[in-house]
C-alpha cells in the first residue's frame, strides 16, 4: 500500500499570452512580435498528500490554485515537473460536464459518466442510485431542456457525487437546488470528503469551509506555495494576510 | 505502447459508441421522419443532381451509366466533405467539455468520422438501388469494396485530425477549408471523366487521393474489372500516408490545445 496518494514535484504551468493573432498585428506590427506575454499560473509548487488526507487550497483570486487543481485532473500539461497519483482515479467535480439538452436526463447520466470517465458497468451499478439521490421523479425519462434551473443542477450533483473516485478534487465546495436539497447535497459532499480511504483537494475561499473540512491547509501565492500545515494557523495567517 | 493503445481503446469504446449515438438522436430528434432522412436525404439530392447534369448540362459517359457513374463518385466525395467538416470543428465545439475533464481528444474526430461512416454505409441502399434499375449487372468483384471504404475512412479520418489541430490554432481556417473544399469537388473527376482532362495534365489530377477511391469502386461497379495493382497502392498509400501525419500532428499538438480554445 503506497503512503502516498499524490506527489506534485516542481511544477510549473505558464499561460502563453493568447495574443490577438491578425493581419494587421502581423504585418505593421512587428515591434511587438518579441514580445510574448508569458503568465505564469504555478511556478514551481513540490507537494505530498498521504492516502486519505483531506487538503484545502487558499490564496486571492489568479494565485493558481484552479489552474494547479485541473493539471492534477490532466486537463493541463504541465510546462515543467511532474505529477504522480499511484494509479488511483481521479476526478474533478463539476457540474454538468457533457449534458445535452436534447437528450433524457437517463441518457445524459450515461453520457456524462463516461465522459467523467467511468466504465458502462459502474455507471449502470450507479444508476438507480443517481435516480433516487437526484429526485426528479419521472422527469428522468424527459428531455434535460424541459428542467427547471433546479432540477437540472440537482441531477447533476447526483451524478458527481454518487459517481465516486479514489481521488476527488473539488473546486468550491458545492451545494445546489432548494433548501432541502442544499443540505442534502452539502452532507453528502461531507460524506464523500470524509470517507476514509479517500484523498480529497477542496479549492475554496471560504475559510469556514475549509476549516470544518480540511486535515491540512495550502496557501498559494501567485504560483507559489506560501505557506503548509495545520488548517488553524494557516487560516490564520491568511485572514491577516488579506485584512490588510 | 500497443498494449496502452488496445488498453485505452478498451477504455474508450463505450465511450466513442455513446458520443456516436449522441449524434445520432440529437440530429434526428423532433423531426417527423427521424432516421429516414439518413435515406431520404441522400436519395433527394442525388435526384436533384442526377436531374440537372442528365438533362441541363447533358453529360454521358461512353458505354456505362452516367447516373451511376455520378453517384458512385457524390457518395465518396460526401462522405469526406461532411466527415472531414464535422471532424474539424469537433474540438473546438467540445471546448467546453476539453476544459472540463480529461479524455483522449482523438475521440471527438473519431467519433464523428464514425458517425458520418454509418450514415454512409445507409447510402449505399439506395447507390445499390440505382446500379440495379439502371440495368448495371453486378459481379463478384464487389466484395473488394470494404477495402476502398476503409481506405476512405483512414484518410478522411487523418484529414480531419490535421484539419482539427489547425482551427484550433487558426479559426480562419473553417472559412477557409470550405473554398479549399468546392475547388476539391471540381477537381475531383466526380461529374465528369477524367478523360475530359487534357493529356498532360491528367497525372496531376490521378494525384488527387478521392479520385484514386472513386476511381477504384468505379472500375469494380461499372467496369467490372479487378483493379490495377496500382490502384490497389494508390489507395493504400494514400489513406495510411495521410492518417500518419494526421495522428503525428495531432498527437505533438494536442497538449497545447487547451490554451487556444
Amino acid at each position: 500500500m503506497e503512503k502516498y496518494a499524490i506527489t506534485v514535484d516542481d511544477l510549473h504551468i505558464s499561460y502563453k499570452g493568447l495574443k490577438k493573432m491578425s493581419i494587421r498585428s502581423t504585418f505593421f506590427n512587428k515591434k511587438n512580435k518579441e514580445k510574448v506575454d508569458i503568465i505564469k499560473a504555478v511556478n514551481g509548487v513540490s507537494l505530498k498528500i498521504e492516502k486519505g488526507k483531506i487538503l484545502g487550497i487558499i490564496g486571492k483570486n489568479g494565485s493558481g490554485k484552479s489552474t494547479m487543481l485541473r493539471a492534477i485532473a490532466g486537463i493541463f500539461s504541465p510546462d515543467k515537473g511532474s505529477i504522480n497519483l499511484y494509479g488511483n482515479s481521479i476526478s474533478l467535480l463539476s457540474i454538468g460536464v457533457g449534458f445535452n439538452k436534447k437528450l433524457t436526463g437517463r441518457e445524459n447520466i450515461y453520457l456524462s459518466g463516461l465522459l467523467l470517465g467511468f466504465t458502462e458497468d459502474e455507471i449502470r451499478k450507479k444508476e438507480k442510485q443517481i435516480i433516487d439521490f437526484a429526485d426528479i421523479g419521472k422527469f428522468i425519462y424527459k428531455p434535460v431542456r424541459m428542467y427547471s434551473t433546479g432540477m437540472h443542477s440537482k441531477l447533476a450533483f447526483a451524478i458527481t457525487a454518487i459517481l465516486e473516485t479514489d481521488i476527488m478534487l473539488i473546486d468550491e465546495v458545492l451545494s445546489v437546488g432548494d433548501i432541502q436539497f442544499r443540505k442534502k447535497s452539502y452532507n453528502k459532499m461531507k460524506e464523500l470528503i470524509s470517507a476514509e480511504h479517500r484523498t480529497v483537494i477542496i479549492v475554496s475561499h471560504s475559510t469556514e469551509n475549509l476549516k470544518e473540512l480540511c486535515d491540512e491547509v495550502l496557501w498559494l501565492h501567485n504560483g507559489k506555495i506560501k505557506m503548509i500545515g495545520k488548517p488553524e494557523e494557516v487560516l490564520k495567517k491568511y485572514e491577516e494576510f488579506m485584512g490588510n | 505502447m500497443i498494449q496502452k493503445i488496445l488498453y485505452n481503446f478498451k477504455k474508450y469504446k463505450f465511450l466513442l459508441q455513446q458520443l456516436v449515438s449522441r449524434d445520432f438522436k440529437v440530429k434526428y430528434k423532433r423531426s417527423v421522419l427521424g432516421i429516414l432522412w439518413s435515406l431520404l436525404y441522400p436519395i433527394l439530392m442525388m435526384a436533384v443532381l442526377a436531374i440537372v447534369f442528365t438533362n441541363v448540362f447533358k453529360f454521358s459517359t461512353p458505354g456505362v451509366n452516367y447516373l451511376v457513374y455520378l453517384i458512385i463518385g457524390l457518395v465518396i466525395f460526401n462522405y469526406f466533405s461532411e466527415a472531414s467538416n464535422l471532424a474539424m470543428s469537433s474540438i473546438v465545439s467540445n471546448f467546453s467539455l476539453i476544459n472540463k475533464v480529461y479524455m483522449p481528444k482523438y475521440v471527438f474526430p473519431l467519433s464523428k468520422c464514425l458517425f458520418v461512416g454509418i450514415n454512409f454505409l445507409l447510402t449505399l441502399i439506395p447507390l445499390y438501388v440505382v446500379i440495379i434499375v439502371s440495368g448495371t449487372e453486378l459481379n463478384i468483384y464487389h466484395l473488394l469494396l470494404p477495402y476502398v471504404f476503409i481506405c476512405l475512412f483512414m484518410f478522411t479520418l487523418g484529414m480531419g485530425l490535421l484539419l482539427a489541430t489547425i482551427s484550433v490554432f487558426l479559426r480562419d481556417m473553417f472559412y477557409i477549408y470550405g473554398i479549399i473544399q468546392t475547388m476539391w469537388l471540381y477537381l475531383t473527376p466526380v461529374m465528369y471523366d477524367i478523360s475530359m482532362i487534357p493529356e498532360n495534365f491528367q497525372t496531376l489530377f490521378k494525384l488527387n487521393p478521392l479520385y484514386q477511391f472513386i476511381n477504384f469502386a468505379r472500375s469494380i461497379i461499372l467496369y467490372k474489372n479487378i483493379p490495377t495493382i496500382g490502384q490497389w497502392a494508390g489507395c493504400g498509400v494514400s489513406a495510411v500516408v495521410v492518417l500518419i501525419f494526421g495522428i503525428y500532428i495531432f498527437r505533438k499538438k494536442q497538449d497545447k490545445f487547451i490554451y487556444y480554445v
